[in-house]
């Protein structure tokens, strides 16, 4: 079945909200256990960390053997300044310029 | 306390969560509009996801016309962290009707869950417990902190999507680095304890081999692997 970007973007806000509103209104009073609780969050950050890798390494179906490099360069640069000074805007301005720097290089 | 003065101190609160989405909303919106999206799109979905990481998650599946599947997939299981959240804050909007509790639970985001969460546990500890029996008033604190994020993330990416316009020729790939780049500085300030650097390294490394045996669903589910192998791991470790 095929969605419209529209309805797919209806269909994952909904989802957000069920997601969103469920414990309001029928789990008061309940306590979520903390080891699922950290299960959720490693799950949002190993994705979030696979969609890095993915965004700056693939470029449709293939491994962008030629950028790879130089992505990995600036993103470990955005790491170590984000890292080192606490803050992310920082480490992804470094980041950007490094990459612009590197594409207009090649 | 009535719900107009502690929403006021909700507002004052929230204060340093504006700041802190103002990159962040520019920064989606940027990205949102070099892969394509209209402004309409963008701003429906600031609007009515309202997270960052899904968003973020969605948008190049969503862009490249991927199967609706893998964009929902990718969607929710980014935003399960919201149950955790939400039913953390349930206890302190007790006696509240349903339909104000839903419709302030849309402007749940880890941003809008920690700061009330903390200032109701410390209300909680100050009144022996009492504070957790106003519920309007809680309410009024956390929709004066949700509501108002929630305005400057929407016109945030807005404004990112005018900001991208004016890039001229040439800056394609500084505008596609901003959105990793941003979520990876955002992961690393936030590093704590061993298991989450370990799971977020591995996952970067694994995704692309994920990627490219299926680039649909690879990555995906190696992400949730390294995520599970990685909290069975520390459990095990723990004797928990």
């Amino acid at each position: 079945m095929a969605f419209t970007r529209l309805e797919l973007i209806f269909i994952l806000g909904l989802s957000a909200f069920v997601l969103r509103a469920l414990p309001q209104l029928f789990l008061v009073g309940k306590s979520f256990p903390d080891t699922w609780d950290r299960l959720l969050r490693y799950l949002s950050y190993a994705l979030l960390c696979g969609l890095i890798s993915i965004t700056l390494f693939m470029s449709g179906p293939r491994f962008d053997v030629q950028a790879a490099p130089y992505r990995a360069v600036a993103l470990a640069v955005t790491i170590a300044i984000a890292y080192k000074t606490k803050s992310a805007v920082t480490g992804m301005l470094v980041g950007m310029v490094l990459v612009l720097l590197f594409s207009w290089q090649r | 306390m009535s719900f107009a003065p502690r929403f006021r101190q909700g507002m004052k609160a929230a204060i340093p969560i504006w700041i802190a989405f103002v990159p962040s909303s520019l920064a989606w919106g940027i990205a949102a509009q070099a892969h394509g999206l209209t402004l309409g799109e963008i701003v429906l979905m600031s609007a009515w996801v309202y997270s960052g990481p899904a968003q973020f998650a969605v948008l190049v599946p969503l862009a490249e016309g991927k199967s609706a599947a893998t964009v929902l997939i990718a969607g929710v299981l980014m935003n399960l962290r919201f149950l955790p959240m939400s039913t953390a804050l349930a206890p302190f909007f007790r006696g509240v009707k349903r339909v104000p509790l839903a419709i302030a639970a849309h402007v749940i985001s880890a941003s809008s869950f920690i700061v009330p969460y903390l200032q109701f546990q410390k209300e909680r500890e100050a009144s022996g417990g009492s504070s957790i029996a106003d519920g309007y008033g809680n309410l009024g604190f956390f929709a004066g902190i949700g509501a108002t994020a929630f305005t400057v993330w929407v016109v945030g990416t807005a404004a990112g999507y005018g900001v991208a316009l004016s890039f001229p020729a040439g800056f394609e790939e500084a505008l596609k680095f901003i959105l990793p780049g941003y979520f990876a500085g955002l992961l690393v300030a936030e590093m704590k304890g061993k298991t989450m650097p370990l799971i977020c390294f591995v996952s970067i490394v694994t995704a692309i081999p994920g990627a490219l045996f299926n680039l649909g669903w690879g990555w995906l589910a190696t992400s949730a692997l390294i995520a599970v192998l990685g909290w069975s791991l520390e459990k095990w470790l723990s004797h928990d």
